[in-house]
């Protein structure tokens, strides 16, 4: 859909920016949870809150799983549950 | 069943429920409160671990029932469900607990709080066990545990678990707690209404409660060192490289899987002896006959069969304590998931089925640390696939003997290792689509979060390690083992009776009359009467009855063999019972004619069968024991054995149509 170098970039201005793009080292404020099912809610309750910073450690060898840190611990999660959450563009 | 009986009513008696995040202590405050629990088992229904404990702390009997690890009370799961039943007093055999006990880990204060402010919700008298404070102290964190108990409204205990400071003070403030009202529920009404009204109830919820205690830890937690730990973010760095992270991976699982593989090795054989001698010793002082029999070739061999899986189980359980104790744990379900989620699994499946290589059974009790229900049921029930030790000296010998050692494609490249190897990825592949196709049918549901803490890289603790081990040790015995132990005695008599009617005139020679003794015992004329279902795999009637009398282990098919093909109990492991029976199966015949039974397309078919099917008592009855189901042995048993029909009948037609 998008070509390549737009897709490159960390944040498309177009768009909002999901935790899924953020590079690692990078860290940011969570902006929003989408979505109103169990992946989400289980999201707020693992204190993925808006306001909150939020920071991208790395990914898996295989490029799935992400680990970001968040208040103060290391949290695992797919990229598909990261795209969920909106952050500020740092 | 009443906790509460009459005989003792005039003494005080409480229950407490512990409640806690995975990973915060809560088994060894559980060990260190109560020692050894009273009743292990499974909740009614659900394959969630019940564990209740019992203790006297100042002549008040405490009755301490251990939840499950969760990170919520908002019932995603069983786990969480049952935790929420037995906290609000609905389980049929428990009373409502008089006071709860929180676990916080305080290395993670502000996540392990949601769970204590729900807790707080429940109106039950709360105390909040704060662990991990000696780790946290290394962190540089300190928290003000007064202030905290003042904001929250309840008692915050200092507790380091192992090595049992705060216990006794727990246990005062259990005891005190129980008998005043409960703490006054935290107020999220201020926080519910700052949040955007057009969210779900449940995440305005979850978005006050983490408000409420931002609002109450401000200037409880002091940081002496920087909040970020450059150690621990190199080492995460390291593990998830592509290069490094996949090459430690690789170590620790080959250690993993060498360990249990061959250092369980001696250990087994060192149970195997000990079991000879006893049985040794028992044939020489009791007079030949039933009795004999049943105490020999019964009860002696099932002890043994139970108590070999011991060194695998308890290496095992050690390797995992110890990954679970430092944090690699959770890394290598990070590390793996991205393969398995193609299955429908996740990570977390990785060393549970890598296990069942070794032997299924020490598997399928690994998939004890799959929090996650439907992934650890999809887990158990293709664990049985993967080719397991047992199935290795089948596959050498028919691989020896009728697969011809010619070169495949380059010279070094031999056919029987081609055809060992796919052996082992017939298993793999089966494996993986039985499990996408359960996860995309039956087990079919909303998406499951794989949100999974990364906990802090720590020492493991050698106390918590040992009572890991011990705890899968004696779980597996207690449970599995009596069971494992009656249906060995129950296959033994299905073999031994009914008595043979031997041809007076012909004289026969021992092993001549214990092949007849087990071709006209129960289990050989099932294997005759299954004749018909066995034909289009290419096999006759004495392949069928070794098959059929394999059922207690894989294994066994090749010492049934060689009884039924009256080379009394060759032992196939030794080079010599080997070869006497590669030339007997090699010279077999069909009844009647001169054809040859064993050909190409034969010995493979067998192979296939034996790759899928379920002939393994001993991991039917821990599958039924680990999902507290007997439902999910029948559900293994049945599909297995209907893949290893299957492909069986696909291999030994198209080998035959192809002129193999």
């Amino acid at each position: 859909m998008f070509s390549g170098s737009v897709a490159r970039l960390p944040y498309p201005m177009s768009h909002p920016a999901s935790l899924d793009r953020l590079p690692p080292g990078h860290a940011t404020a969570i902006t929003d949870v989408v979505g109103d099912d169990a992946v989400s809610l289980r999201l707020l309750e693992m204190g993925l809150t808006p306001g909150v910073e939020v920071r991208m450690i790395g990914r898996a060898p295989l490029g799935d799983p992400l680990e970001v840190e968040v208040r103060g611990y290391r949290l695992s999660l797919r990229h598909s549950e990261a795209a969920r959450v909106a952050v500020a563009t740092p | 069943m009443v906790l509460q009986s009459g005989r003792d009513s005039e003494r005080p008696r409480l229950t407490a429920a512990l409640l806690g995040n995975p990973n915060t202590g809560k088994s060894t405050l559980f060990t260190a409160l109560a020692g050894i629990p009273t009743r292990i088992g499974n909740y009614p229904g659900v394959t969630v671990e019940e564990k209740v404990g019992r203790f006297t702390h100042r002549g008040v009997t405490i009755d301490l029932v251990d939840l499950p690890g969760t990170y919520s009370l908002t019932a995603h799961s069983p786990d969480e469900q049952v935790a929420i039943d037995v906290l609000h007093g609905r389980m049929a055999d428990l009373p409502r607990p008089d006071c709860v006990i929180v676990v916080v880990d305080a290395t993670n204060l502000a996540r392990n709080l949601y769970l204590a402010g729900q807790a707080l919700e429940l109106g039950l008298p709360t105390v909040i066990a704060l662990t991990l404070t000696d780790v946290a102290a290394t962190k540089g964190i300190t928290i003000d545990a007064g202030t905290l108990a003042a904001r929250l409204g309840c008692p915050v205990v200092r507790v380091v678990a192992p090595t049992g400071i705060g216990i006794a003070a727990l246990g005062d403030t259990i005891v005190a707690a129980a008998h005043a009202p409960p703490p006054s529920p935290p107020d999220l009404s201020g926080h519910v209404a700052a949040i955007d009204g057009s969210r779900p109830p449940a995440a305005r919820a979850a978005i006050a409660r983490y408000a409420w205690i931002d609002r109450s830890l401000e200037g409880i937690v002091q940081r002496s060192a920087p909040a970020r730990r450059p150690l621990d973010e190199r080492i995460d760095g390291w593990l998830t490289h592509r290069l490094w992270g996949t090459l430690v991976f690789v170590a620790v699982m080959l250690a993993l899987f060498t360990s249990i593989f061959q250092l369980a090795a001696p250990l087994m054989d060192l149970i195997s002896t000990g079991v000879d001698t006893v049985s040794a010793w028992t044939e020489a002082r009791l007079p030949a006959g039933a009795l004999r029999s049943l105490v020999v070739d019964g009860v002696l061999a099932g002890v043994g069969g139970v108590v070999v899986f011991v060194p695998q189980i308890a290496l095992l359980f050690l390797f995992i304590a110890i990954l679970e104790g430092c944090g690699y744990l959770a890394r290598a379900a990070f590390l793996m998931d991205r393969l398995l989620v193609w299955a429908g699994l996740s990570g977390k499946s990785f060393i549970p089925l890598l296990s069942s290589f070794a032997c299924a059974i020490p598997g399928i009790m690994a998939a004890r640390t799959i929090e996650n229900r439907r992934d650890r049921l999809l887990t158990i029930l293709v664990a049985p696939l993967m080719s397991c030790s047992a199935r290795l000296p089948v596959y050498l010998l028919l691989c020896g003997a009728f697969i011809p050692n010619v070169a495949v494609g380059v010279p070094w490249l031999r056919l029987p290792a081609v055809v060992l190897v796919g052996m082992y990825a017939v298993g793999v592949i089966v494996a993986a689509i039985v499990a996408s196709i359960l996860s995309r049918t039956v087990f079919r549901g909303p998406p499951q979060p794989f949100v999974m803490e990364l906990p802090g890289w720590r020492c493991p603790r050698p106390a918590v390690v040992a009572e890991r081990v011990r705890e899968a040790v004696w779980s597996f015995l207690k449970n599995a083992g009596t069971l494992i132990l009656a249906m060995s005695v129950v296959i033994w008599a299905l073999g031994s009776y009914p008595k043979p009617v031997l041809p007076a005139a012909a004289a026969l020679t021992d092993a001549e009359q214990q092949g007849e003794a087990l071709r006209q015992s129960f289990l050989g004329r099932a294997g005759r009467l299954i004749e018909p279902v066995v034909r289009p795999l290419g096999w006759d009637w004495r392949l069928g009855c070794a098959a059929v009398a394999s059922f207690p282990a894989r294994e066994v098919v090749l010492g049934t063999l060689g009884v039924i093909y009256n080379l009394g109990d060759v032992d196939p492991g030794e080079e010599e019972g080997a070869t006497a029976l590669v030339r007997r199966l090699k010279a077999a015949t069909w009844d009647g004619t001169d054809r040859k039974v064993f050909t190409v397309p034969v010995a493979l078919s067998l192979m296939v069968f034996f790759a899928l099917c379920a002939q393994c008592a001993s991991t039917l009855v821990v599958i039924g024991k680990e999902t507290g189901s007997w439902a999910w042995p029948v559900v293994t048993f049945t599909y297995m054995t209907a893949l290893a029909w299957l492909g069986a009948f696909a291999t030994y037609q198209l080998g035959t149509a192809l002129g193999w």
